[in-house]
């Protein structure tokens, strides 16, 4: 039911009327007799008069003509048609188009011959034939009149065929001048009249948007930038740039910075966050910025240009630095009721289970203790307190060191990382509690005390940089495991940071010939994340060169394949940077090779939605292979890396995955679910927790266990009940199988992760920016969860806590003029795309008042519900100041 | 549902504990399915709800509608190559034909129909069919158990009563008789007069279907639908068969009476039925003709059939504007007793619009007049005119019937042109029957 975008598609019944009259008689005398017949006595009058002007027109003498012209037009612009039919005069005037037309062509050139041009224009929008553009052709010969006067079908129609001969000429290599005057006309015409899109669709056609910037005004300007900042998402190559580009420069032109800041950072232009920053002056609007870069994780440093006072320069940097995060995620806790700490049992509720299940906890006991720790350190992250590890050592003598020891060997090391967990980013208090494990003789627990310097200090900056001086001199120790754990803690206390120093500190130990190869693979992954998305070229070597020094046995192993993963990262997201080091990689040892090709790839047009990328994935897919070949698998994770950049693509994605699991063989089986996770991170979507339930039951324990994981990826940090039931009932059924289990209480964990005040997602500002940082501890998480048996439930169970990466809190937090927690009602609903609907629709539908600080659920928006205040970022998540509102009077 | 949530719960547990069993024993077996889970949300579509496509929201066309739909369009060329590649990879045509003759002698023939009641575990289930006692029978493993609900039709083994297959097709065959599959011959062009009221129901019921987005742009909701009254005889019936002659939409029509059933519940059901097989087929148009049957104002009913033609309308007050939204539904409703129907099921939101339909003025007289009497041959004498200004109430069905009755009147005395006097003749017996039987020109 879409009909052709005809414009002269609704006159249905007037039209066809005539047609079945005409038909059947045959001779033309009696039908024209008819049909004057049929007509009321008005429009009779109507057609004579007109046919009388049609006649006069012709006539020799210039002023009966331009009479007749004069009130020609009269008679078309004061037709008042309704949207069904065609107006009548132009209905009556149909016959004499022909006739006008010849006559037009026979008149000597004089500013009536315009004026006829100007009605023939218009009598064309109904009577020109397809493709003949004749509505156009007379428009440009004609004079050059108020545009909007003949009605807006006929500028619709003029925009569209303007853009027919914008491609003709194009091709023909025409000059366009003349259209350019006219398309200037009507984008004036369409932004005057609430038509944005269409002006924004007519620039797109003839590619000249900045035109765009001088029409905007304060009226239509946030709905301009809002259908662009859509659009963009859609466009192909470098058509969304340009795009974003004029949506930056509308929005600081009308001094909306934070939303400039926004496009600035989704662009990753360094050079547009420093213009917004000098052009504006207002120090509380600065620090709002500083609250949106700290969300993104981008480090960034101010300057003397940008702020010459050092003690606000100090104020702003630590704001950047995200000191405050831990009090913020603090007084929300508080506030919502939640900090008395929470036991692994607490979250099991085995009570709730039958008797048999929860007796069965012979199996494996240091297994089951190793989850415990996980579930405690994910379900007390952020909170400084739990049962496990800090219980004050006074009451029981060092009843926390018990807890540690109840862990084999390297599950100790996890263990001390979870006290890094629960104190998370808190660095003051954690480096404190964490410094008596450095004195510890068991080599394990030194290694998780580094582990948690790094994930203490993650997404936080602090002045002295302890992490640095802590981490540095253990990262060439003899003890892997200490390397290890140094290296790793590194990577996560400054992913993103780009610091030369780490670098000089860890590309010689990928050289390094004695180094153990998980040594070196989890420097590929610090070293990927510290420069994620640098393109930096002499760690991409280094690691290429590591790859190349692998012996063919060791190219077997599944910690090699972490390798080519660090260097996808450092092109995370850059698109077409990461071809040279992709040529590179097809040199590669065949075993590695396919493998390195997907994950570069996958890496490098994460979060693009292109199409095409997932459309090589699937091709990837399709192919059925030898056993052994692995590179299926990250091509299965490459296809949700691309598509979860837009909400079309991400559910077209979860049917294509639909269909992998039906035709595919066990290694693309193992990877769906992971993918599905990575779609719906932090966003338990019905269908997909169908999904998963179901291949949880999978027979094949890889599949299973990848499921149970996305189970508790999907649900991470919402506490959501549903899904809480079905681990809660998976942990009866795989009761006996004690790496099934651990699955299980791993996504349990994850789903009450920071007893549900945190998210995954790395999709932040109204799911329109891509933290990088996080998005890269997710996709090293799940390529470990790749091949589960040899990572996770191996002994380097600890890549479960590059998910410390992604966790931030859900929160809206409003704070004062002094930056001081303050409560405002809210409005949180469910967010409604609004973009190119008319009037101010609603954007939030089935909300709920509440005062802040609240959490945000995903696909939630925020609102304030009192005029008391003005919030200086129009995105209300995270951190928001707000201003009070000088015109405000209470009631 | 009812019994179906406690119900549920225990019924999952022990089914877990029994596959447990099982696995430990004997290993090589697959797993046997989970619970099912989708069972609550059965009702909403059927499982063609996971295959639906996500919608596209700017409803103005636009390019970044375009885009969107576009990019919809790429993944689902994407989806067809790769599994035309799977299936070209994988040739199992042959295979899949040994099973299915296989599945074939497995069932059965002659199956019966039965109704399934309920489900008890993922292999048993208690069903009914039509004649006689329930039975605990088998589900066999090949039936697609996703599909399968309490209250579904199934076909079952005609020995042991097994579970064999379903029967998708639910639409009730009363339903699918009302949908109009040829087109009536009536067009707008056939209707004298009525200007306004061809615009108006094209605007409320052709337009939101044609064109959605001139509603979107201007902000506003389509109306949902329209009442035609008037008088009897004055084209309700003839401009709604136009509208089906016009439009590409389904057109679904039924008479008011046809609502009414025997037994309780039928009537209210078949409601339920004609908005879903409408809702499935959208864009559609229903036209309910002589509303008045069941939708007269509600007061105390003394019988059970007043009660029952009661409950149909309130069935269809929910329908037209109730909890679930309808999306590309139109309805027309006719009358020519509005005064009688019952006000919910005119307000606004449900019907927005009010067509009246007077009768014809002496500009729609003179043009029903020329409709009829196009393909009649006609003495000279005849002056139509003198009925075009008479001062008598003509309707559009009364002028119908003057122009045969003068055709037939002209007929008897076997002339091949048709006079005025007959004209005058008919015209008096058209007014006297329809005055019931007080000739003209008599003052009452």
């Amino acid at each position: 039911m879409t009909p052709a975008p005809d414009p002269n598609g609704d006159n249905g019944g007037a039209t066809k009327d005539e047609a079945t009259l005409k038909v059947p008689t045959k001779d033309p005398k009696k039908k024209d007799e008819k049909k004057d017949e049929d007509l009321s006595e008005e429009d009779l009058a109507l057609k004579q008069q007109l046919e009388l002007y049609v006649e006069r027109v012709q006539d020799s003498d210039p002023g009966l003509q331009k009479v007749a012209l004069e009130s020609m037009r009269q008679e078309i612009r004061n037709a008042t048609s309704s949207m069904t039919s065609v107006p009548k005069p132009l209905k009556f005037l149909r016959p004499h188009y022909g006739t006008l037309k010849a006559h037009y062509e026979k008149m000597a050139e004089s500013d009536l011959k315009k004026f006829l041009a100007d009605i023939l224009s218009v009598l064309a929008l109904t009577m020109s034939a397809e493709g003949e553009r004749e509505s156009l052709k007379y428009r440009l010969l004609g004079s050059d009149g108020d545009i909007g006067s003949w009605g807006h079908e006929y500028v619709r129609n003029l925009a569209g065929e303007i853009s027919q001969e914008y491609a003709k000429r194009q091709s023909d290599e025409a000059p366009i001048d003349d259209l350019m005057e006219l398309v200037q006309q009507i984008v004036a015409f369409h932004m005057q009249h609430n038509a944005e899109p269409e002006a924004v669709d007519l620039l797109m056609e003839v590619e000249d948007l900045d035109l765009l910037v001088e029409h905007v005004d304060k009226t239509n300007f946030k709905r301009t930038c809002l259908y662009l900042t859509s659009s963009a998402k859609y466009l192909p190559g470098p058509d969304d740039i340009l795009v974003l580009d004029i949506a930056y420069m509308i929005y600081m032109k009308f001094e909306e910075y934070p939303r400039a800041l926004q496009i600035a950072l989704h662009l990753d232009n360094l050079q547009y966050v420093k213009q917004i920053f000098t052009s504006c002056n207002d120090l509380l609007q600065r620090k709002q910025f500083c609250y949106i870069l700290a969300r993104h994780g981008t480090r960034f440093e101010l300057d003397d240009d940008i702020c010459a006072d050092d003690e606000e320069r100090e104020g702003l940097q630590e704001i950047i630095n995200n000191s405050k995060l831990s009090e913020g995620y603090l007084t929300l806790a508080r506030d919502i009721e939640v900090m008395e700490p929470k036991s692994p049992e607490d979250i099991y509720k085995a009570h709730l289970l039958d008797g048999r299940a929860s007796a069965g906890a012979s199996v494996d006991s240091a297994r089951q203790n190793l989850a415990a720790t996980f579930v405690n350190a994910f379900v007390n992250a952020g909170f400084g307190q739990d049962k496990l590890m800090t219980v004050p050592s006074e009451a029981s003598s060092g009843s926390s060191t018990n807890w540690l020891f109840k862990n084999k060997e390297h599950g100790r090391a996890s263990a001390a990382a979870s006290l890094g967990m629960i104190l998370l980013w808190d660095v003051d208090s954690g480096l404190a509690q964490l410094d008596k494990y450095f004195h510890s003789t068991d080599i394990p627990v030194i290694a998780g005390a580094l582990l948690g310097v790094g994930i203490v200090n993650c997404g936080v900056q602090h002045d002295c940089d302890p992490a640095m001086a802590l981490l540095a001199e253990y990262v060439d120790r003899e003890d892997p495991s200490i390397r290890i754990g140094a290296i790793m803690g590194l990577g996560l206390a400054y992913a993103g940071a780009q610091s030369e120093q780490i670098r000089a500190k860890l590309i010689p130990v990928l050289g390094d010939a004695k180094a153990p190869l998980d040594v070196i693979a989890f420097t590929a992954i610090a070293l990927g994340l510290i420069f994620v998305g640098s393109c930096s070229e002499d760690i991409a070597q280094a690691i290429i060169f590591a790859l190349m020094d692998r012996s063919e046995s060791e190219l077997g192993e599944p910690l090699t394949r972490l390798l080519p993963l660090g260097l996808g990262l450092l092109y995370l997201g850059k698109q077409e940077s990461v071809e040279a080091t992709a040529e590179v990689s097809k040199t590669f040892n065949e075993k590695i090779r396919k493998h390195c090709d997907m994950t570069l790839l996958s890496c490098a047009y994460a979060g693009t939605g292109n199409v095409l990328k997932v459309q090589h994935f699937l091709g990837q897919c399709a192919q059925h292979l030898e056993k052994g070949e692995t590179y299926q698998g990250a091509a299965v994770l490459g296809i949700g890396l691309v598509a979860m950049a837009e909400d079309l693509g991400l559910e077209m994605a979860i049917r294509s995955l639909e269909h992998l699991l039906q035709y595919g063989e066990q290694n693309i089986r193992k990877a769906v679910p992971l993918a599905l996770g990575l779609l719906c991170i932090s966003n338990p979507k019905v269908t997909v927790m169908d999904t998963l339930s179901r291949l949880s039951h999978d027979s094949d324990t890889e599949v299973a266990m990848a499921a149970i994981i996305s189970l508790g990826l999907i649900g991470a940090g919402t506490n959501n009940a549903r899904i809480a039931g079905m681990l809660r009932n998976l942990s009866s059924y795989y009761y006996k199988e004690a790496s099934l289990l651990f699955c299980v209480r791993i996504a349990q964990g994850l789903v009450h992760m920071g007893k549900g005040l945190m998210t995954l997602s790395p999709y932040h500002s109204e799911r329109f920016l891509l933290s990088p940082t996080a998005l890269a501890g997710l996709i090293t998480f799940l390529h470990a969860c790749l091949d589960m048996k040899a990572i996770i439930l191996g002994k380097y169970h600890y890549v479960l806590y590059f998910l410390v990466l992604a966790m931030q809190p859900r929160m809206l937090m409003t704070v004062d003029e002094n930056l001081k927690p303050l409560s405002v009602p809210v409005r949180v609903g469910q967010a409604v795309d609004v973009v190119g609907q008319a009037g101010r629709p609603k954007t939030i539908t089935g909300f709920q008042t509440h005062s802040t600080p609240v959490l945000l659920s995903a696909g939630d928006r925020a609102e304030l519900a009192t005029e008391k205040y003005i919030p200086l970022s129009p995105i209300l998540e995270g951190f928001v100041i707000l201003k009070e509102n000088p015109e405000y009077r209470e009631d | 549902m009812g019994q179906g949530t406690p119900g549920g719960l225990n019924r999952q547990l022990p089914g877990d504990r029994k596959n447990d069993g099982d696995k430990k024993e004997k290993k090589f077996e697959p797993a046997a399915p989970p619970a099912r889970v989708g069972r609550k949300q059965r009702k909403q579509k059927g499982p063609e709800a996971a295959a639906r496509l996500p919608t596209v929201t700017p409803l103005t066309k636009c390019k970044l509608r375009l885009l969107k739909l576009e990019r919809i369009k790429d993944y689902l060329l994407m989806e067809e190559e790769f599994v035309t590649n799977q299936e070209r990879l994988k040739p199992q045509e042959e295979k899949t034909e040994e099973d299915r003759s296989k599945v074939d002698d497995l069932r059965g023939s002659p199956m019966s129909v039965g109704n399934l009641e309920e489900l008890i575990d993922e292999n048993h289930a208690i069903v009914s069919s039509s004649v006689g006692p329930e039975y605990y029978v088998g589900i066999l493993s090949f039936v697609d158990k996703d599909q399968l609900e309490p209250g579904c039709a199934i076909l079952m083994h005609n020995k042991v009563l097994s579970v064999v297959g379903l029967l998708q097709d639910e639409v009730d065959p009363m339903v699918s008789v009302m949908k109009v599959e040829k087109a009536p011959l009536e067009s707008y062009a056939d209707i004298g007069g009525l200007d306004a009221q061809i615009q108006e129901i094209k605007e409320a019921v052709e337009l939101p279907l044609t064109h959605p987005e001139l509603y979107e742009d201007i902000g506003i909701k389509p109306p949902k639908g329209v009442i035609l009254y008037g008088e009897p005889g004055t084209g309700k019936t003839l401009l709604a068969k136009a509208v089906a002659n016009s439009t590409s939409a389904t057109f679904l029509r039924v008479v008011g009476s046809e609502l009414i059933q025997k037994y309780l519940g039928d009537g209210p059901k078949l409601v339920r039925e004609l908005f879903r097989v409408a809702d499935e087929l959208s864009p559609s148009i229903v036209f309910i003709d002589e509303i008045d049957a069941v939708g007269t104002k509600r007061y105390d009913a003394h019988s059970g059939g007043e009660r029952e033609i009661q409950r149909t309308m309130l069935e269809l007050l929910n329908q037209l504007d109730g909890f679930d939204s309808r999306g590309d539904v139109k309805v027309i409703l006719a009358t020519n007793k509005i005064e009688s129907l019952d006000p919910a099921l005119l307000r606004p939101g449900r019907i927005d619009r009010k067509i009246e339909f007077p009768l014809p003025d002496i500009k729609t007289r003179r043009r029903i007049f020329q409709i009829h009497t196009s393909r009649m041959t006609l003495a000279d004498d005849v002056n139509l005119e003198e009925f075009v200004m008479t001062k008598d109430e003509f309707s559009g069905a009364d002028i119908k019937a003057i122009c045969t009755e003068a055709g037939l009147l002209a007929l008897r005395e076997r002339r091949m042109k048709v006079t005025h006097a007959d004209f005058k003749k008919a015209k008096d017996k058209v007014m006297f029957k329809k005055k019931e039987g007080v000739p003209e020109g008599l003052y009452m």
